[in-house]
């Protein structure tokens, strides 16, 4: 016969048992009264790995583990090794109809008539209802996984749950809910000398009188029963039955009562609020008792979420299923008012991890058309600027001095990179940018800031003229998809002619630094390559490039965009073509040392929320002689409070500090480093850091991990630029 | 009986008066803190604290617990270090039991510039008396052994900062415990209370208008979450906040087995678990400004899976309750605090994400204030004319979400 392991036993199972009921049969029993509907939390348990699990709505499997909860505690964490997993199915339909008893089909069939596309969902099928969102969007788990269920409408007709006795001696064993007995009979239990109050299931007589306690040692031995005249008797049993009406299950509708949801059948009927309790478990979730909520409220904790939060009822596994009646009965019996239920949450069924993720993902990092030749090369690869890009190819002051001597190749796919064109493109970035564009002439290009409405910087670039309608825009490869939204958003809201098309993904870019760049590229085909700040088209090794002629590492440098499916065979033309040149590929460690060497801002490191361009030193990229630009009247307004900061340059013998490290002046805080590294060409560590004035001045030195630094000018390295511009 | 119901808290409520030195709009942590603080620094009682529902309802009561000083900013360092003092001490003041549990926040990053943020984290604190240092994968290992240090084979943990402070308290009871404090020395605090207008002298805001009635005060301080802009604009003031929601969720509940609270830059969720076992989980505020307290199932799935990329042993818990609050962001993401420019009108608000940890040092200051009308030199970066006067206090990277 199949079996079951419970608490280390071997427990058999007839086909289509629940646990509990295979458990019932065996003639082990959970204490509380058990409703085996799902509804209260006496029969929750470990059920292969997985805890608070009711015994009464799983279908037991052969071979299977059951472990009981420890008495008085909780399970222990789990280790996470099941391969407990779902797939996400996603499903459209006009109604969800959560619950399939007599109101539920009856709303679906009438749905289903009038030609609606109707889903059903029903916990006696294994179909739980996790949740009614906003969408509207039902969330449900079943046999095929997690279903997220896109709908116009839902009827909840969940029915409704029986009322839970609370009284002395209601935990213990062998008490059942009217259902629950019925239910245990039609399976052809023995239930031995029954006695039934309230409302017995048929074929049974209840005895007179009210429910007063329970009593026995871990199982019920009797019912005491009180008459109107005070007399008490007890009537010996092996079963007892409670009938005691019944309470909505309507924890779904109230959480989406605003969405339109509608509810039927039992799950729409008046809560029975039973008389107040005056002893015994009210929760038994928190193990709260009705001395508890008395003594609580005693205390001026008179409000229902209140009581809830000071005593924990309701916020345990069955989520005030069990004490939600009990409770509104003993706050009104006290306060003279019946409050409202306590806020209706999901989940409504619980759910783990394993399920509720199926159709989650981690947020995606794209990676360039080089990739493979990065990896190819033993870069170690990093997530910067929300992509993947080669931290490294193993010798970062190897690949620096091929920049500084030689020649080298760099991957800036990833620079964010926009084409606008249009009748009002001038117009759109001259309202932009707070420098002047319409001067420059097509072929050239210029450096720009980005400033918000505050007069903040929010990126930075390059503007590049193609023609008199044609642009070509850079930003910040972290920078790329705010930048779309910034001005598509800016273009749209003055109604300006034009279009906009990012390319930063559908263009690469390749950058091509170093004495020896031009030597290079003339090897591969730019016979006449552009001015400094200059652009031209150029075939490369037979590819069609955009080359741009710029310098973020102080070397002659040129940038190549060209379409990304030729990705690869460029990169590989350019490693062919300078092997004399011991070209190597350079890092974007590399790439950041070079930078710094040449004081260049990285938008994001380098600056802060509040970096106005006057506090970057960048004022003489801001032209406040335009008629508007978008941060025009805040960079005016802030331009006249007395500077308190500044991004500066310093200098220190001997190793960088960490970025981010402290800057000192005559013991006080006075800044932060924002760059650091050593700089092999002037051999000093060389750094950016905003550093306070102090009464107006900005200091000339500074102390950083205890050791001294000078505030120097920048750039560190070639400040007249003639080696970009060679 | 469970050993977490409320055994010693007695809440004294009281009838409305006309006119009250003071009026506190907002019953959550923050208003109780101010009148509590009134009361027992400056004793000043004759306070009334409105409430439009039960106090701590809003994000007092729901908020993820955590209490840390780790900030990126000096001003925000030395602000939130001595709310950690502030809370480390509330037991033994109050002699109520608020559950404060000093567990360790370890940040975890994943890439070389979260170690650089890190790195520069534990230097700013450093400096500033936080105790935060950068911890390599081995230390964070020991800290928190359920970690799989290989984030799933995508999100291997390079590096964290290690805040030995962080900490947990209970929220409800830090709420009842200021509440019960204040009311037993004479404040009056009203539940069901909403404020439906201000009473004007002119420029001069005097009062409150409720549904039962006007009542005058010689300040009014506005301790609101979630509709605060509402509020300010009865007494003209246009303020620079913007509301989204932020939502969180627990878990059934389990021996107790996880010490540390655990966050990770880059996958953006938090975790720590309850004193009463259950593991609790919030991630960043919602994008979308919105006064609604609806949960989503977006944030369920995602957060769920974020978190277990890193801890694998959540797989197979099962999800109890999940639930939103309402944060007031800033524009960079520092409170505002102080007088507004409006005689008689005070603020507390620009709590985003950090409301819960600020209770008791943001009372204590604003008391300070109201009883000697002078600015806390503590508070005074966080005024409000900061915006105007290019003051702002910028934080990339540690505002984060809890």
């Amino acid at each position: 016969m199949a079996a079951f392991t419970f608490d280390g036993s071997s427990v058999p199972f007839d086909s289509g048992d629940s646990v509990l009921l295979a458990l019932r049969k065996a003639g082990t029993i959970p204490g509380g009264t058990l409703c085996f509907a799902g509804d209260c939390p006496h029969c929750v348990a470990t059920v292969d790995g997985v805890s608070y699990v009711r015994m009464c709505q799983v279908s037991c499997r052969d071979g299977m583990t059951v472990e009981p909860h420890p008495v008085g505690g909780a399970p222990p964490l789990p280790d996470g090794t099941t391969a407990h997993t779902a797939p996400l199915q996603i499903r459209h339909c006009d109604l969800v109809v959560i619950g399939q008893g007599e109101s539920g089909s009856a709303a679906a069939a009438e749905a289903i008539a009038r030609g609606r596309r109707v889903i059903t969902l029903d916990s006696k099928q294994g179909a739980d209802a996790i949740g009614i969102y906003a969408g509207l969007t039902v969330l449900a788990r079943s046999q095929y996984g997690l279903e997220r269920i896109h709908c116009d409408d839902v009827v909840v007709a969940t029915g409704a749950a029986e009322i839970q006795p609370v009284c002395t001696g209601s935990d213990l064993s062998g008490i059942y809910t009217a259902r629950a007995a019925e239910y245990l009979l039609a399976h052809g239990v023995d239930l031995g000398t029954v006695v039934a109050v309230g409302d017995p299931p048929p074929g049974h007589a209840s005895v007179s009188g009210q429910l007063v306690r329970f009593e026995g040692e871990g199982r019920v031995a009797a019912v005491v029963t009180r008459d109107w005249d005070g007399t008490e008797h007890t009537h010996p049993c092996d079963t007892a039955i409670v009938g005691l009406g019944l309470h909505p299950r309507d924890a779904l509708f109230r959480m989406a009562r605003d969405l339109g949801v509608t509810v039927v059948g039992d799950a729409a009927i008046d809560a029975t609020i039973p008389p107040p309790p005056q002893a015994g478990t009210i929760c038994p979730c928190a193990n709260v008792t009705a001395d508890d909520v008395k003594n609580v409220w005693d205390r001026g904790f008179h409000e229902m979420e209140l009581m809830k939060r000071a005593t924990l009822a309701g916020t345990g596994t069955c989520q005030g299923m069990a004490c939600l009646p009990h409770l509104r009965s003993l706050l009104a019996d006290l306060g003279g008012t019946v409050q409202p239920p306590f806020t209706a949450r999901p989940v409504t069924k619980q759910i783990t991890f394993g399920e509720i993720s199926a159709g989650a993902h981690l947020r995606a990092y794209p990676r360039t058309a080089l990739d493979g030749e990065h990896r190819r090369l033993g870069a170690e690869m990093d997530r910067i600027g929300g992509w993947w890009r080669p931290w490294t190819y193993g010798d970062t002051e190897g690949e620096y001095w091929a920049v500084r001597n030689g020649v080298s190749i760099g991957d800036v796919s990833t620079l964010g990179k926009m084409i606008v064109t249009g009748p009002d493109s001038a117009e759109l970035l001259e309202r932009l940018y707070p420098t002047r564009i319409a001067g420059i002439k097509p072929g050239r290009s210029k450096y720009v800031l980005i400033l918000d409405e505050r007069g903040y910087v929010l990126d930075d670039g390059l503007v590049c003229r193609d023609g008199e309608y044609e642009w070509f825009l850079t930003f910040t490869s972290s920078g790329a998809t705010f930048a779309e939204m910034w001005v598509r958003d800016w273009a749209e809201s003055w109604e300006l002619d034009v279009r906009i098309l990012n390319r930063t993904m559908s263009l690469g870019a390749i950058n091509v630094t170093g004495p020896h760049a031009k030597e290079l590229l003339e090897r591969v085909g730019l016979s006449d390559p552009p001015s400094y700040m200059g652009h031209a088209s150029a075939q490369i090794a037979g590819i069609d490039c955009r080359v741009f002629r710029l310098s973020f590492t102080g070397e002659l440098s040129f940038e190549l965009h060209h379409a990304i499916a030729d990705s690869v065979e460029l990169w590989r033309a350019l490693l062919d073509a300078g092997a004399d040149l011991d070209l190597r590929p350079h890092g974007i460690d590399a790439l950041l040392k070079l930078r710094l060497e040449k004081g260049h801002i990285l938008v994001g490191q380098d600056s802060d929320f509040d970096s106005t361009p006057r506090r970057l030193h960048h004022e003489w990229a801001v032209d406040l002689s335009k008629e508007f630009f978008v941060g025009k009247a805040a960079t005016i307004r802030t331009n006249k409070a007395p500077l308190n900061k500044q991004l500066v340059g310093l200098t220190m013998d001997g190793p960088a500090p960490h970025e981010g490290a402290v800057i000192w002046s005559d013991g006080d805080y006075n800044g932060y480093v924002t760059s650091s590294t050593w700089s092999p060409v002037t051999e000093q560590s060389v750094l950016l850091g905003w550093l306070h004035l102090r009464n107006g001045e900005l200091p000339t030195e500074a102390t950083i991990e205890e050791r001294r630094a000078i505030v120097s000018p920048v750039p560190f390295y070639d400040p007249d630029g003639g080696r970009a511009r060679a | 009986m469970n050993e977490f119901i409320e055994a010693k808290v007695a809440l004294q409520w009281q009838q409305p008066k006309a006119a009250y030195d003071v009026v506190i709009v907002g019953g959550g942590g923050h208003g109780l803190a101010t009148a509590y603080y009134l009361a027992t620094r400056h004793g000043i009682t004759n306070v009334g604290v409105f409430e439009r529902s039960y106090i701590g309802g809003g994000n007092s009561g729901r908020n993820t617990t955590v209490i840390r000083a780790n900030y990126g900013i000096p001003e925000a360092v030395r602000f939130y270090q001595r709310s950690l003092e502030l809370f480390a001490s509330l037991e033994d003041e109050t002699d109520r039991w608020i559950m404060h549990n000093q567990k360790g926040l370890l940040w975890m990053t994943h890439t070389e510039h979260g170690m650089r943020a890190e790195k520069a984290r534990a230097a700013v604190n450093t400096a500033f008396g936080a105790k935060t240092r950068y911890v390599e994968p081995e230390e964070i290992k020991e800290i928190c052994p359920q970690i799989d240090l290989s984030g799933g084979g995508k999100f291997p943990v390079l590096g964290a900062s290690y805040h030995e402070e962080g900490a947990t308290a209970r929220h409800d009871r830090v709420v009842w415990a200021l509440a019960e404090g204040a009311m037993h020395r004479g404040v009056h605090v009203h539940q069901r209370a909403p404020v439906t207008g201000l009473l004007r002298d002119g420029d001069r805001v005097t009062g409150i208008e409720t549904p039962d009635g006007p009542v005058s005060a010689g300040v009014v301080v506005s301790a609101v979450g979630g509709h605060v802009t509402t509020l300010a604009s009865m007494a003209g003031l246009r303020l620079p906040i913007r509301s989204h929601p932020l939502q969180a969720f627990v878990t059934n509940h389990y021996a107790q087995a996880f010490d540390a609270i655990a966050a990770s830059t880059d996958l953006l969720f938090y975790m720590s678990q309850t004193a009463r076992g259950e593991m609790l989980l919030g991630a960043e505020i919602d994008r979308q400004p919105s006064y609604s307290y609806r949960s989503g199932h977006h944030f369920l799935e995602s957060c769920a899976h974020r978190a277990m990329t890193l801890f694998p042993f959540l797989r197979d818990l099962r999800i109890l309750r999940q639930w939103t609050g309402i944060c007031d962001m800033s524009p960079d993401y520092s409170p505002i605090m102080g007088k507004t420019g409006v005689d008689g009108f005070l603020v507390t608000t620009g709590w985003g994400t950090w409301g819960f940890k600020a209770i008791p040092v943001g009372g204590e200051q604003m008391a300070q204030l109201i009883a000697t009308d002078k600015t806390p030199e503590l508070i005074a970066p966080f005024s409000l004319d900061r915006f105007a006067r290019d003051r702002t206090l910028a934080d990339r990277g540690s505002a984060g979400t809890h």
